[in-house]
């Protein structure tokens, strides 16, 4: 391996010293995702980059992974860091791309209904831009503000329009990826060819990186609605708001956006922000589409929703929370952050599911909230979150929360998102006898696991010694169990949160 | 599909010494056609030869035991076969001797054309008789059999109180297998046939069942898509068993709706108009005089445009409204046709033979604003060619739509090879437009495109390493 100075001589040369960061500082910011990791989490990776690298064409990001062929230092791309299982932190230091200076619009084809973009721009950059121009994206990722177009891409990503749009694959012509050997492929034809002509694009949907960097994308557009009208609706619990969310499905429905919401997200929001709704178990529906149209649907959803024992909530409510859809997880100023557990789970149990995530919670002494929103006509995505105190030296012991979570999702025929360093072990219980197909993929195109390596089949620690260079994935489950269980035996609830204390006592 | 086999044989020829003089596109040909004043007799008899051995499955354990037959792990006396079977399925697939097998799936009907390169020695498996179909007891999902008809499905959803949200633009009896396996034309207005595709349940190369995606839900964040990226070549990697179909609530009120339009110009904007109506629109579909006839009885105007809308029973109304104003321009309109999918299975079958004695080459993905330009060549290139011309098509709310070229001639490979390359020529022609014929993989050269091929055939060597489903072939 070339020595570290050599290293960062060879990257500087490729893209200037200012693009191009090795202080402690930088490197710590680099070091973890939105989830707040322990720092115990140290002894077993080496979370902090050698250097980080911030490219701005793709050129460049090409010449930077051919680097490593000279130095021997893994890459770790990195979108806007908005992850929450590690998929873009480093386990081996090496060398992060930090994808956000190749943040622009490149150009939007109205007859073809198209924008092409830069892999780090934010999806809500590319919203605006083209809602100036008539158009609308059809699905956008939940954190769309923080999110970039190459980061949603790699996580699989969720969001708002899947019911009514498709889902982001769908969304997506055309990638530019650059290849672990550095070189540049285009994953479909110019034109638009439907799947076939040997269209690779989806292989690179939740691929989380380590199959190569995604640098470029063209995505599709629709038409921008003519109204959209955000309505909400309080429950009496909030199992009540998932049988809702199927009602809508099931009469037929198809909003842009429906979400349920529990009150204690509200009380958390509450310390935060004056202007928040009263704490209530809700649900968000947005609908779409001409006067006529947005009249009838909420019509239909009025009568859905009566039936489940909901009450309409003045316009403002609704309002006020679609103008924040974006900013969702405001509760991570009231602690030490807050670790999210995505799932997708059947629709047809999503009553169960809030309730069960509900539990667990609480069973687990912890601060959360819990939230679904609908996917598509069979799937709806469950995504409670847990506030952490890593002040105490049980902090840690949080995430114990999504190994739970990720469990109760598979027994109800679902499945955690996401693998990254924390969730890798859940790869075989999620393909089983399909694994070696994925690992396969994974030879084909990085075959010296050079991107992102150590991260989905196996999992990297930062030893060189032989025993100890990676530990079996289910090393990590038992892990996580252990901060489950320790979790569970603690007496008490964290007492940080005094805003949420105080409320629960009122 | 046979599609990576027929690409890597080609691939593989044209580096054959006596054969690199021969130029790529005349060499294709000549394999497509079994030219035998080109190519060496040991060629010809490779490319003539059929899979000695046809079974019929009836359940999934039968291929993975097949599979283990092949690899060598089990002995042929573990298929159960009496002494006449055993001894023809011996000597056929000449087990014993240094060769290897290979097993492929056989269609249940190609729209377009059979591969290039047929299984040299192996086993093909037919799946009519396995064709079971199962909802979700309380959710918007189904598991259908590979040899399960598509009609089946969509009247069986139907009476359950689903809707099959894709149907076939061009209407013939296919099996939901056919779309993995074959190329059945399933699509919506939303999108294609993968989209409605949840899982695959396989039985792997090492004869496992190993399901790709998941049943219940969406496969998002669970590392690479491989499900969505090899659907249309997943017989290559797996044999696929059972489709796990994302279905969606029977509207409260369907509607069709026909518009007739005599002048192409015309129909080319108000498809385009109509592809940005918003949800509410299950299919569009679109056919010239020719296919119109063949399809309904009575006149056929130039083009017509039919509507398929499911949405609220207070909503119909309005819809049908916004698609009126969208399609303006149309000569008449007829707003109490039946929808053609709900007719009775023996009706629809009907149709289907009809339609399928035209000769297809394949699909043409074209922008709606260049739909009549297209149309107006391909009539053109039909009647120098000799062969009568329609079209079959759907429209997306991408805005392009899907067309199916159909010629009246005789269905022998040579005139195949001939209107595919027709097509393709007129396809150049046009702005934005993609023939994704089968041969169009074996003609097309662009780097890219190769690269793409070149990693999805590495992906197969390393996912069936044990050369069983669809065996590549040298020359």
């Amino acid at each position: 391996m070339a020595s570290l100075d050599y290293a960062y001589r060879r990257l500087v040369n490729t893209l200037g010293p200012e693009r191009v960061a090795r202080s402690e500082f930088e490197r710590m910011v680099y070091s973890h995702d939105f989830a707040s990791l322990p720092k115990i989490a140290l002894l077993q990776w080496r979370l902090y980059p050698d250097f980080v690298a911030l490219p701005q064409t793709t050129e460049e990001v090409s010449g930077v992974v051919k680097l490593s062929d000279e130095s021997l230092l893994q890459i770790t791309p990195r979108g806007g860091g908005t992850g929450w299982c590690g998929g873009s932190v480093p386990n081996r230091g090496g060398v992060l791309i930090d994808m956000r200076k190749m943040n622009h619009i490149l150009g939007i084809d109205p007859d073809g209904r198209t924008v092409a973009v830069e892999a780090g721009v934010s999806w809500k950059e590319v919203e605006d831009f083209v809602e100036a121009k008539g158009f609308a994206l059809p699905h956008v990722p939940l954190n769309a503000i923080g999110s970039t177009v190459g980061g949603a891409i790699n996580s699989g990503s969720t969001g708002f329009g899947g019911l009514r749009g498709g889902s982001l694959r769908d969304a997506v012509a055309n990638l530019d990826v650059v290849l672990p050997d550095g070189s540049l492929l285009k994953t479909a034809s110019g034109a638009d060819a439907g799947g076939a002509l040997a269209d690779l694009t989806p292989l690179f949907f939740g691929a989380e990186g380590t199959l190569g960097i995604v640098t470029k994308a063209v995505l599709r557009l629709i038409p921008k609605p003519e109204l959209t009208r955000p309505l909400t609706y309080s429950f009496p619990e909030l199992p009540a708001a998932g049988r809702f969310l199927k009602a809508i499905v099931d009469a037929g429905l198809t909003p842009y956006h429906a979400a349920a919401v529990d009150r204690d997200h509200f009380v958390f929001e509450r310390a935060l922000r004056s202007d928040t709704p009263e704490p209530v178990d809700l649900a968000l529906v947005a609908v779409q589409g001409s006067k006529d149209e947005v009249a009838d649907q909420e019509k239909a959803l009025d009568a859905l929703a009566s039936k489940e024992g909901g009450a309409k909530l003045p316009p403002a409510v609704g309002d006020g929370l679609w103008r924040e859809r974006h900013n969702n997880y405001g509760a991570r100023r009231l602690s030490r952050g807050l670790m999210i557990s995505y799932n997708l789970v059947p629709l047809r149990r999503l009553p169960e599911a809030v309730e069960t995530a509900a539990r667990i919670r609480d069973k687990l002494k912890l601060n959360g909230s819990v939230q679904a929103h609908l996917v598509d006509s069979t799937t709806a995505a469950l995504n409670p979150y847990v506030l952490m105190d890593d002040t105490r030296p049980s902090g840690g012991t949080a995430l114990g929360f999504v190994k739970r979570m990720g469990d109760a999702a598979f027994k109800m025929d679902g499945h955690p998102m996401g693998l990254g360093l924390f969730l890798v072990f859940n790869l075989r219980k999620m393909h089983g006898n399909a694994t070696s197909a994925y690992s396969a993929v994974k030879g084909v195109l990085d075959p010296r696991k050079k991107i992102n390596g150590g991260k989905t089949f196996e999992v990297w620690t930062k030893y060189p010694w032989p025993g100890l260079r990676a530990i079996p994935p289910p090393g990590m489950a038992i892990g996580l169990e252990v901060a489950a269980i320790l979790r569970r035996a603690k007496p008490t609830r964290d007492r940080f949160v005094r805003a949420y204390e105080h409320s629960k006592e009122g | 599909m046979g599609l990576l086999k027929d690409w890597d044989y080609v691939e593989q020829a044209v580096r054959i010494p006596a054969l690199a003089e021969v130029i790529r596109e005349a060499l294709i040909r000549a394999l497509f056609v079994r030219d035998d004043r080109v190519l060496p007799a040991s060629i010809i008899g490779d490319l003539n030869r059929l899979p000695p051995v046809t079974v019929k499955v009836k359940e999934d354990g039968e291929v993975r035991k097949l599979i283990r037959v092949l690899n060598g792990e089990e002995s042929t006396v573990s298929l159960g076969l009496n002494a006449e079977d055993y001894h023809f399925f011996r000597t056929q697939l000449g087990v014993g001797r240094t060769r290897e097998f290979g097993l492929t799936m056989r269609p249940r009907v190609l729209l377009t054309y059979d591969w290039i390169v047929p299984e040299q020695r192996g086993v093909q498996l037919d799946f009519t008789a396995y064709a079971g179909v199962e909802f979700a007891e309380d959710g918007h999902r189904a598991i259908a059999q590979v040899g399960a008809l598509w009609k089946r499905l969509y009247d069986d959803a139907l009476a359950a109180g689903h809707l099959v949200p894709f149907v076939p633009t061009v209407p013939l009896d296919f099996a939901i297998g056919d779309a993995v396996c074959g190329d059945a034309p399933f699509g919506s207005f939303r999108g294609g046939f993968a989209s409605y595709v949840n899982a695959l349940r396989t039985i792997s190369p090492y004869g496992h069942r190993a399901r790709i995606g998941f049943e219940e839900v969406a496969n998002n964040g669970t590392a690479y898509d491989l499900l969505h990226a090899s659907i249309p070549l997943a017989s290559e990697f797996f044999v696929p068993v059972a489709v796990a179909l994302r279905l969606e609530a029977k509207p409260g009120a369907r509607k069709t709706l026909t518009y007739a339009f005599d002048d192409p110009a015309k129909v080319s904007i108000a498809l385009d108009k109509v592809s940005r109506v918003g949800p509410g629109i299950q299919w569009v579909h679109l056919t010239d005089a020719v296919a119109a006839k063949t399809l309904r009885p009575g006149p056929a105007e130039a083009f017509a445009v039919q509507v398929s809308l499911g949405t609220t029973a207070t909503g119909i109304a309005a819809k049908e409204k916004v698609v009126d104003a969208a399609l303006a321009g149309f000569k008449a309109k007829t707003a109490d046709a039946p929808n053609p999918f709900d007719a009775p299975a023996e009706a629809y079958r009907k149709t289907a033979e009809a339609v399928a004695r035209a000769l297809f080459v394949g699909e043409v993905r074209i922008p709606a604003k260049s739909f009549g330009d297209f149309a107006g060549k391909v009539r053109a290139f039909g009647d120098q060619s000799a062969a009568k011309a329609g079209i079959y098509g759907s429209l997306g709310s991408t805005g392009i739509v899907s067309a199916f070229p159909s010629f009246s001639a005789p269905k022998d490979r040579i005139k195949v090879y001939d209107l595919s390359k027709g097509v393709r020529a007129i396809v150049a022609r046009i702005p934005g437009a993609a023939f994704t014929g089968r041969l169009t993989h074996l003609w097309e050269e662009e780097p890219n495109f190769l690269r793409r091929m070149a990693l999805w055939r590495e992906m197969k060597l390393q996912i069936d390493a044990a050369h069983v489903v669809q065996p590549l072939v040298a020359p």
